[in-house]
């Protein structure tokens, strides 16, 4: 290969390099007897327990709860969220006064409501539903509130000079500007909601991805907690591609970063 | 010249506008201008020069409603037609979220033209500012001297009395700034406007104006009402004749001694 | 040109201004106080009310005073203290071990380009996964005491600490390096006057965004096995329904949680000192 492709390629080769080195020395600690199977599984043992498990149908009520409650939780996080981030933002007063609590909130690691919660809701989707929107709600406000109040105060000038309206001033400042923040709220609270499903799954369920891995964990079984988590990783980074795309949909007007 | 302006209508009269704040931190009383009377008439093309911070930015904020006066009278004519007045800022104010055909038709919409009627009378404008061909563009996608054409275009098409520019040209290269000086001129003479420019380049309003006022440092007050006698139509080699220079000599006098540097005479009065 | 009689019109007249008196203006310079308070307070009384009236069930929600009484008498409790200690054990133990690895570690991956590609793909995996769900492999490997919980806490700050400083390392103006190059400076001298000042911001950052997820790992390891902590606590205290023991447990993270961050945003502050102050977004 002629030393410029090289270069040009240098951090896909040895990231290529660097990723099947850890994957071939693990495979090989573990058949070479070095750690123990149950313990440590092993790249191929992880893929035959996903061949398993997909196969035998095993792991789709769990995928399918899993997703049911991130979906409904998550979506009436988004649906309460901006609009409450908005208004916290315009009715500057009103947000001033509920700042302390949200940032409280924001500060508490919210993962400790979940036995409260189930305490009020039981271990069925309910409970599910109320932690992940609980999770995800207060990332989603917050950000959009901090974005409402980030407008740059020469655009906000620009629209007064020429006398618009309150709502025309919303509309067409306010809330271009606060788009992004709202974009990012969502982002994080996406993966906050997903720490939340698992979690509360893990304390309190029968079904759901969390319940699979923390089964299998007391099953000593780590090869199927492995491909759980590792399901959790692939949702997630699948999520970020989505709210990526979504972020490129609306920064059209903005130069492309790199 | 002078005398044909001076039977025309006011424009604008502002008398004893005085500004004060109080800085936020300290809480102390801060006076930004000190007084201010002007009249400008209708056509006008009026700069304010004066050292940086003096509150010449903030007199146009006045003007503009955007900051209340503590004290005094600022009055526009109100023709009925158009808007009383519309400004242009120094950069950065165009909405980059905006095309520039959404940003120039901006004032229309403000008065609830629609949309489709806003745009059609934007056009003319982006033509006269040279920008046909980028009317779909971003800001982003533009350079400095094309959007302060768009920021121009944006403020004529609300058709106002009188137009504030507040350092247009002040964040451009030497060169594109000539060369808006030059557009601006030529603009001005088609689009019949009453302007009140700021800027801190002293050449810039002795080539663009009828009149330059100077102001003082803060806190800010008129020192002079220099009309300039230089005949027009005017292009960039009008700088270089002895009567531009007499004009910027006699203006950076009455500046330096603000800045408490001398120019080659007179030290006493900083 | 045209009428000779200009009818002006007055631009916003100043004495239609409204004068405030002194104590309208008193609020409005501490407004951002006075509301916080308002907020604050309010909430405290409305809860308070709401469950002394019935309108909030006090079962399960407890109210204010309940709370604070629940509180005085956990402390006099030896067991409430020893649960504080280990959970400020994990905590303390995981997150320093999670520092004093990740930030060399990050700083040496982040200096040498070419191991900072092979480490990429694992930094970026760990990085998308969410740590928390390792829990139970951890308790496979390490049981269910205090070990598997401090590893958790470790992983929680571990990655968040790392991934930043790598990417400041690798962020360096490249015209400081030139400079510092054209001067003739070492390597050593590189690291100390350029690498390590234009990375610090990053790693408190990291440091800052590490706490968060160190608390996180605390709390859910506990509750997911354990037999003493607060996390245990606040588990007891819902099996027993005791609402307002279990409010105690959890305003002890939030109060730590907002400590832990206005603490680090301070150093953050003092570090940045000749970074131009950017407003708070």
């Amino acid at each position: 290969m002629p030393r410029r492709v090289v270069l040009r390629h240098e951090p896909l080769i040895f990231g290529i390099i660097g990723f099947v080195l850890v994957l071939v020395a693990w495979e090989a600690a573990v058949d070479m007897g070095l750690a123990k199977a149950s313990l440590l599984s092993s790249p191929t043992r992880i893929w035959n327990a996903g061949a398993t498990d997909f196969g035998n149908g095993i792991l789709w009520p769990h995928l399918a709860t899993s997703l049911l409650e991130w979906c409904v939780g998550f979506a009436l996080a988004i649906v309460v969220g901006i609009p409450l981030g908005l208004a916290l933002g315009v009715f500057r007063r009103l947000g001033k006064i509920v700042d302390p609590l949200l940032s409280a909130l924001y500060a508490t690691p919210t993962v400790a409501l979940v036995p409260l919660v189930i305490l009020l809701f039981g271990i069925g989707v309910n409970a599910k539903f109320a932690i992940v929107f609980i999770e995800a709600v207060i990332t989603i406000t917050v950000s959009t509130m901090n974005g409402t109040r980030s407008a740059d105060r020469r655009h906000l000038e620009t629209a007064r000079s020429f006398g618009a309206s309150k709502w025309l001033v919303f509309t067409s400042v306010t809330l271009p500007s606060t788009v992004p923040f709202i974009i990012t709220g969502v982002r994080i609270g996406a993966g906050r909601a997903i720490v939340a499903v698992i979690v509360a799954e893990f304390i309190a369920a029968n079904v759901g991805i969390g319940f699979y891995i923390s089964l299998n964990g007391s099953l000593l079984n780590a090869s199927r907690v492995m491909l759980g988590v590792l399901l959790i990783g692939a949702f997630g980074v699948g999520i970020g591609i989505i709210i990526g795309r979504l972020q490129r949909h609306f920064d059209r007007w903005r130069p492309a970063i790199n | 010249m002078t005398d044909s302006i001076m039977d025309r209508p006011l424009a604008l009269r502002a008398e004893g506008v005085r500004m004060e704040y109080r800085d936020p931190s300290t809480q102390e009383r801060l006076v930004a201008i000190e007084r201010i009377d002007c009249e400008i008439r209708e056509g006008e093309f009026v700069s304010i020069v004066g050292p940086s911070g003096c509150g010449k930015s903030t007199f146009l904020k006045v003007v503009n409603g955007l900051l209340p006066a503590t004290d005094g009278e600022i009055e526009i004519r109100a023709s009925g037609k158009g808007q009383d007045h519309a400004m242009v800022f120094q950069d950065s104010s165009l909405f980059p979220w905006y095309t520039v055909i959404r940003n120039v038709a901006y004032g229309l919409a403000c008065q609830g033209v629609n949309k489709k009627e806003a745009a059609e009378r934007a056009m003319p404008f982006i033509k006269l500012v040279g920008l046909e061909g980028f009317e779909h563009k971003y800001p982003y996608q533009l350079s400095g001297g094309m959007q302060q054409r768009a920021n121009l275009a944006r403020a004529l098409t609300v058709d106002p009395e009188i137009l504030l520019m507040d350092e247009p040209f002040a964040a451009l290269d030497a060169q594109t700034r000539e060369l808006m000086q030059v557009e601006l001129i030529r603009i001005w003479s088609q689009a019949r406007k009453t302007v009140l420019f700021i800027t801190h380049q002293i050449d810039e309003a002795i080539f663009l104006s009828d009149r330059v006022l100077v102001m003082s440092a803060r806190p800010g007050r008129i020192l002079a009402d220099i009309p300039i006698h230089l005949p027009r139509p005017r292009d960039l080699d009008i700088k270089r004749t002895p009567e531009f220079t007499a004009y910027e000599d006699q203006i950076w006098r009455l500046i330096a001694k603000q800045l408490s540097v001398t120019p080659s005479v007179d030290s006493s009065a900083a | 040109m045209t009428s000779a009689n200009p009818a002006l019109r007055p631009v916003r007249n100043p004495r239609d201004r409204k004068q405030r008196s002194s104590y309208e203006r008193w609020l409005r310079r501490n407004e951002n106080i006075t509301l916080s308070l308002v907020g604050i307070a309010g909430f405290l009384l409305i809860w308070e009310l709401g469950s002394r009236i019935g309108f909030i069930d006090e079962f399960f929600f407890s109210k204010p005073t309940s709370i604070i009484a629940a509180a005085i008498r956990e402390v006099q409790i030896a067991r409430f203290w020893t649960d504080v200690r280990v959970s400020v054990f994990e905590f303390v133990v995981g997150y320093l071990a999670a520092v004093a690895l990740a930030v060399p570690l990050g700083l040496i991956i982040g200096w040498y380009r070419r191991l900072s590609y092979m480490v990429d793909p694992w930094l970026n995996l760990f990085n998308s996964l969410p740590r928390i769900a390792l829990i139970p492999l951890l308790v496979l490997w390490l049981g269910l005491g205090v070990e598997s919980k401090i590893a958790v806490v470790f992983l929680g700050a571990f990655f968040s600490i790392i991934i930043p400083t790598v990417q400041g390392v690798r962020t360096v103006d490249r015209r400081f390096l030139d400079v510092a190059h054209s001067f003739g400076a070492s390597q050593s001298r590189l690291f100390t006057s350029v690498v390590a000042p234009a990375t610090l911001p990053f790693i408190t950052t990291g440091l800052r965004l590490g706490v968060g997820r160190a608390l996180i790992g605390v709390i859910v390891g506990e509750l997911y096995s354990q037999t003493q902590g607060l996390g245990v606590m606040i588990i007891r205290a819902s099996e027993n329904i005791q609402p307002d023991r279990m409010f105690f447990a959890i305003s002890i993270f939030t109060f730590s949680g907002i400590l832990a961050v206005v603490a680090l945003r301070r150093v953050e502050r003092r570090l940045d000192r000749w970074r131009p102050k950017l407003e708070e977004g």
